[in-house]
């Protein structure tokens, strides 16, 4: 294990990051290494989607990762969840991410927050963020997030999957439709089927999401839904706009009053 | 009328490989969704509830853009309009 305190001394990187991070240093640099680093991902959900979302922006090189969950492993979550091993069953997910994510790379600091994301404490929950991910698994926890998000003025990545199928989105506070405006009415159920590679892949474009958002490489899907269809696997993406009369970001929300956008 | 149709994830394994659909000239979003819905038992169901009402979380785009829930009724195809459905998900 490397010593912490030298993880901790600002967001200059040491020999060792450098050489760690060196093939994406030479496409993003040193100065987006350092972004990474000092940026403080709030990981919602440590299951199909937040397994190897969080994996993968461990191994990037996020400085900081807070995973929020409330469940423990079990049996049947091993098939996608790939952080969560046959030993781990009857454990804390976020106690048994945080573990492995520490020695894949013990230069990223892992909290583990064992709560339900609610209405109450989101806000709280994510307010030192730098973004968001949203790898839960039900919308009610889903909106709770986006209201959060929204409150905090933090970009939220959204994703979502069942069976076959996925889809994600970057919602931005202000400037992209929030994940209230896109699905006012919530679809329903959370027990579904799901082949691992589902969530597998939209957990790595939210992990992808979020890289290009803290570097600036690239363009984020701001008001554009990315759907996938494993069927044939098939991308296509539909835009998106804001609706004015948004529960949780249009002109009669505490959201435009707070803000200033209500005229 | 043509009316091109998208249809996208559980949707699409359900109504097939719809690319056109041939709908009476005048026709709206309603007709459309009815016409799918007609196809099987498990099409009506995805898209209407127990009432025949158009289930409330799908979401319906004509030309790209999100048709709002209330719009449903009152919007009028024309020839070659695209329309895509698509039923979220919602696990993780």
């Amino acid at each position: 294990m490397q010593n912490k305190a030298e993880v901790s001394t600002g967001n200059m990187l040491s020999e060792k990051e450098t050489g760690r991070y060196s093939r994406q240093i030479s496409y993003i640099g040193e100065e987006g290494q350092e972004r990474l680093k000092s940026a403080h991902v709030v990981l919602a959900g440590t299951g199909g989607l937040g397994c190897p979302a969080a994996a993968y922006l461990c191994a990037a090189g996020v400085g900081r990762l807070t995973l929020i969950d409330s469940d423990q492993v079990e049996l049947a979550n091993l098939n996608r969840q790939i952080l969560h091993w046959e030993k781990d069953i009857g454990r804390n997910k976020v106690i048994s991410a945080r573990e492995k994510l520490e020695a894949m790379n013990p230069w990223v600091i892992i909290e583990d927050i064992f709560e339900t994301v609610t209405m109450k404490n989101a806000p709280a929950l994510t307010e030192q963020a730098s973004l968001i991910i949203d790898a839960l698994d039900n919308f009610s926890a889903r909106y709770a997030l986006n209201h959060a998000a929204l409150q905090n003025g933090i970009p939220c990545i959204h994703g979502a999957v069942c069976g076959l199928d996925g889809h994600i989105t970057t919602v931005i506070p202000g400037r992209t439709a929030c994940l209230q405006c896109i699905f006012p009415h919530p679809p329903g159920g959370s027990d579904v089927p799901v082949i691992g590679t589902t969530p597998g892949i939209i957990g790595l474009l939210q992990a992808h999401e979020a890289i290009k958002l803290i570097t600036g490489i690239g363009t984020v899907l701001e008001n554009r839904l990315l759907i996938w269809d494993g069927r044939d696997s098939s991308i296509a993406t539909v835009h998106l706009e804001r609706d004015p009369e948004c529960r949780a970001c249009g002109i009669n929300s505490s959201y435009a009053t707070r803000t200033g956008e209500r005229q | 009328m043509k009316v091109v149709v998208r249809a996208f994830a559980r949707f699409r394994e359900v109504v097939g490989d719809v690319n056109t659909l041939d709908i009476p000239e005048g026709s709206g979003i309603q007709e459309l969704l009815t016409a799918l819905g007609a196809r099987s038992h498990e099409c009506r169901d995805l898209l209407f509830d127990e009432e025949g009402r158009v289930r409330e979380h799908i979401i319906v785009m004509v030309n790209r853009r999100r048709l709002a829930r209330n719009a449903i009724a009152s919007t009028v195809l024309s020839e070659e309009d695209e329309v895509a459905i698509y039923p979220p998900v919602a696990g993780g």
